[in-house]
This record gives structure tokens, C-alpha cells and sequence, in this order.
């Protein structure tokens, strides 16, 4: 029993994939909830499939390195952003349908270019990770990428409190609202980049999100759903990593499985927010309305 | 009339989105410690007013002071309450953790709320009755309590110009009766309250004093002398020509 949990990271670079999947999983897990709780859960998703050319195209310019990849996906990330803003005060096209459009040409302006791309590296890695290719330079970015989330978080926790809770408010108390809401798009591109190599661009978000959206159905108190979704992240990588070494399946794919039958199962059976607690607790509600 | 430094003063207020005016040399003094409603019609601008004194927006002309002093020096006075559909009620956040909002401005990114902060907060929850359920999540109250988790933000920033935007929308009779409780005892208590209202019935029988506009400012003084029938037909009709 113990060498299944064991044996799978005797390989060096078994401990490099779990090392880097638990340093997003703190990040991921504290802009997760941000996320969910602003209702940006599919924008994100968005943002994240719109991050790929601007990756194909520094990696086309720089090669493998870290720094041109990140550079590449934030101005990926910021032309989708301010694009469809732009074409949606331009024309009659809504913002969410202008962003939904703008994401899908830039998708597939991303995968165009990779199926171009002169390297042995193919397109499904760049889609959904490899935690076998987890090097050094992978490590180092994210352990940065972490601390620097994590340094945001317990600096500006109020301030992130505040404009996710009530942007009016913030600003009405003389918040900057548009710094802080900038700060956590940047983190998630920042965030997004670090779990490439592991996660992929198109599962990376999973690792930010599942974890956060559990969380959201087990807690009533802010910094209690921000611990929860991290040490649920952390669960769920080391589970799907196992997964992924025992079964043989791709690292990235058994992480998000492993997270998202934590999120089916608090849907189901949390007894506050889930669909068993709502069934049998309709006198709870009542209460309420007193 | 109260002292100057107790007098809200708009001098010439103009407000424009684009090229349209949203308020039009407006000028009035509003006297702090009482209920004063801003009304007319839809599109007159009594979002808009309450949005300047916060100032979120750029005025084209004139200037909005507390007394002889310019409004950015008397923010921490200033307390805006939410619309209640502007909040999440599913939040994960208890009445108590959002009573200690009203603290934050106070304090600097690394600093704690000291006992003095917590004080602050067990007295505004205590004032506004919700002690007993300070613990709770904010959807597990009734619409009242809700309302009032709100008014105790404020009192615990240490506000004393309430500024509220609708504050009796989608509220209930009992609910109303029990904010127009509280309006009353905190103009006993000298404290402000200014609130953009559009039922003229509910403000005749909640507030003292009116501002009535329409885009321009109509009439502005006691409620009874602001809302008679030739203010109010002036004021409708001018609204409904601009919109149509």
C-alpha cells in the first residue's frame, strides 16, 4: 500500500510534477475563488484558450524561455480583454458575445500556429500538459508565480475582499477597484503560464477553479473558503498525479478528474449548499424567512 | 440654520455623460441631521446627484462642499449604502464580517483590527439589532435585517451622512416601518440621511425635507413645500419631454 503512494516518485521528475502541481495549487486555489465568487469562471475559461497564440508566437520568436512565453500570453490575455470591450462599445455586439468570438479566433489563430510550430513538441502539449517535461526552469516559475499570488493575498486580502464582495463600496471608501481587479486578471495569466507545462492551457484553469467551486459549497466565511480550496487543490493534485502514474493517464486530465469528482460529490452531499441539504432541509429556508 | 460646517452646499452642480446633462446648475444647501429625499423622475438625475457628492463623477461646472470644506477632506464622513440587488447574498461572508468592512478604510494593508475596531463593530451591530445573528451568512436573514447589516457598515465606518440609493426598494411593510424607524432616531441623533427615492407617496410619509428634480433642480426645501402639485407636474412633465 504504501509504495503505490511511494514508487510513483522515486523519478525525479515525478517529484518535479508534484512539486510544481502544489505550488499552483496554493496560487490556484486563492484566485479560484476570486474567480467563482466575481462570476468570471467562464471569462477565465475564455482567457485562458485566448493565451495560445500569444504563447506559439513568442515561442516561435524566443524558443522555450519562461519569461517570452508569459510576456507572449499577457498580451494575448489584454488584446482579447480590451478587443472585446472595444468591439462591443463599437458595434452592436454584446460584451460577452464579442469576448466569445475574439477567444475562438484567437484560439484557433493559436493552434494554426503551433501545427506550424518547427519543434518536437506537438500541439497536445501545449493543450493539456506533460508533467514529464516539469524542469527546472518550469519549478522556478512556479515557486514565483506562488509566492507572488500569495504575498497579493495576504497583503491586499481586504482590499481583494472588498472589490469582490462590493466594488462599490470599495470604491466609494477610496479603493482602487480597477488596480485590483487588473492585479487578478495578470495572477491568473501569471498563474495560467506557471501550470502550462503541467496542466496544459485548455486544463489549466480546472486546477484554479474545481477546487474553488467545492469549496464555495462547503463555506459561509471568506478566508475559511480561500483555505479550503488550496488544501483541496493540494488533495486533488497529489490524487490525480497517482492517478496519472498508475493508470497511465495524462497528468493534467487525472488532476482534473480527481478535483472534479470532490466538486460532484459536495454538489450532491453538502449539507448547506448541496442538492441533498436544499432536498431535506426545506425547513432550514423557512427559518430564514422569519 | 445649523452651523456652515453642517450644510451640504451645491453650487452650480453639472453633471454630463457624453454630451448629454444628466444634471443642470443645480444649487442648494441641505442641512445636515435630517431626512431629506431626492426625488422626480426617472432619468432626473437623483442617481446622479448621490454619485457627485461621492464624487465618482467629474463635474462639468460648479462644486459640492461640506461647510467651507472641499468634499475630499469629509469622505470619511460619507457612507454610501448599496442597492440590495448590487449584492451578492450568497456570498460566503458573515453579518459580522461585513458590519468590520466599515473599519478597513481606517486601517493599512498589514494591520489587524485592534480591540478598539472590534469595539466599533459590537456597537454598530448592537444599534442596528443584529447581534443575535452576527454569526449567521448574510442570505439567512430577513429582508430588514439584511437591509440594516448595511446601515451598521456605515455606522461602524464612523459615517454621518448616509447617502442610499432606493433604500426601500423590494423591502416589505413591516420592513419599511421598522427603516423608517431608524431614519427617524438618527435624526434625532443629528445624523444625515439623503436617499434618491421615486414613490413620492413613501417619501411624504417618510422624510422631512426634499430635493426634487428634473435634470434641474425644481424645488429643494420642506417636503411639504417641495411636493406641490405644480413642482410635481413640472417636474414629470420636463421629465417626460427629455425622454421621449
Amino acid at each position: 500500500m504504501i509504495t503505490f503512494f511511494i514508487a510513483p516518485f522515486r523519478y525525479g521528475f515525478m517529484q518535479h510534477g508534484l512539486l510544481s502541481a502544489l505550488l499552483l495549487s496554493l496560487s490556484g486555489g486563492l484566485l479560484g475563488c476570486v474567480l467563482v465568487l466575481r462570476r468570471l469562471a467562464l471569462m477565465g475559461d475564455a482567457l485562458s484558450h485566448s493565451l495560445l497564440p500569444g504563447i506559439g508566437v513568442a515561442w516561435l520568436l524566443f524558443g522555450p524561455s519562461t519569461p517570452a512565453l508569459f510576456a507572449g500570453a499577457l498580451i494575448a490575455g489584454l488584446l482579447t480583454a480590451l478587443g472585446s470591450a472595444l468591439l462591443s462599445r463599437l458595434t452592436r455586439v454584446k460584451e460577452d458575445a464579442s469576448f466569445g468570438s475574439l477567444f475562438i479566433i484567437f484560439f484557433g489563430a493559436g493552434v494554426a500556429l503551433l501545427s506550424r510550430l518547427p519543434t518536437r513538441l506537438n500541439l497536445a502539449h501545449f493543450l493539456f500538459g506533460s508533467i514529464l517535461g516539469v524542469g527546472a526552469a518550469d519549478l522556478k516559475l512556479a515557486a514565483a508565480t506562488s509566492a507572488l499570488t500569495l504575498l497579493a493575498f495576504l497583503g491586499f486580502y481586504r482590499s481583494i475582499l472588498l472589490e469582490t464582495f462590493d466594488p462599490v463600496f470599495h470604491r466609494a471608501v477610496g479603493g482602487r477597484g480597477g488596480l485590483v481587479h487588473f492585479g487578478i486578471l495578470a495572477l491568473t495569466v501569471l498563474n495560467l503560464v506557471a501550470a502550462l507545462q503541467t496542466m496544459g492551457i485548455v486544463l489549466g484553469l480546472g486546477l484554479f477553479l474545481l477546487p474553488a467551486v467545492t469549496a464555495y459549497l462547503w463555506c459561509d466565511h471568506f478566508g475559511r473558503m480561500l483555505g479550503l480550496a488550496v488544501a483541496l487543490a493540494m488533495a486533488g493534485s497529489v490524487a490525480g498525479i497517482l492517478l496519472s502514474y498508475h493508470a497511465g493517464l495524462a497528468s493534467g486530465a487525472s488532476i482534473v478528474l480527481c478535483l472534479g469528482a470532490f466538486f460532484f460529490l459536495s454538489a450532491l452531499f453538502s449539507p448547506t449548499h448541496g442538492a441533498a441539504g436544499k432536498f431535506f432541509h426545506r425547513g432550514g429556508a423557512e427559518d430564514a424567512e422569519k | 440654520m445649523p452651523p456652515s460646517e453642517n450644510i451640504l452646499r451645491f453650487h452650480d452642480v453639472t453633471v454630463r455623460y457624453g454630451r448629454q446633462a444628466a444634471l443642470e446648475g443645480v444649487t442648494i444647501d441641505i442641512p445636515c441631521g435630517s431626512l431629506t429625499a431626492i426625488l422626480g423622475p426617472n432619468g432626473a438625475g437623483k442617481s446622479t446627484l448621490l454619485r457627485a457628492i461621492l464624487g465618482w463623477l467629474p463635474l462639468a461646472r460648479g462644486e459640492i462642499r461640506i461647510g467651507d470644506s472641499h468634499l475630499q477632506h469629509a469622505l470619511p464622513r460619507l457612507a454610501y449604502l448599496p442597492q440590495r440587488h448590487a449584492i451578492d447574498w450568497d456570498f460566503p461572508i458573515t453579518v459580522r464580517a461585513v458590519v468590520a468592512q466599515g473599519r478597513y478604510p481606517a486601517l493599512r494593508p498589514w494591520q489587524r483590527l485592534s480591540p478598539r475596531d472590534h469595539e466599533a463593530v459590537d456597537r454598530a451591530l448592537a444599534e442596528l439589532d443584529l447581534t443575535a445573528v452576527a454569526d449567521r451568512q448574510i442570505r439567512r436573514l430577513s429582508g430588514g435585517q439584511q437591509q440594516r447589516i448595511f446601515l451598521a457598515r456605515s455606522l461602524a465606518q464612523g459615517a454621518d451622512i448616509f447617502l442610499l440609493d432606493e433604500p426601500f426598494s423590494g423591502l416589505d411593510l413591516f420592513a419599511t416601518e421598522e427603516l423608517t424607524h431608524i431614519f427617524r432616531s438618527w435624526e434625532a441623533q443629528g445624523r444625515t440621511v439623503l436617499a434618491a427615492v421615486h414613490d413620492l407617496h413613501l417619501a411624504r410619509r417618510v422624510f422631512t425635507r426634499g430635493v426634487l428634480l428634473a435634470r434641474e433642480l425644481v424645488a429643494a426645501g420642506p417636503l411639504d413645500a417641495v411636493l406641490t402639485e405644480a413642482n410635481i407636474d413640472r417636474a414629470f412633465r420636463t421629465g417626460h419631454c427629455v425622454h421621449s
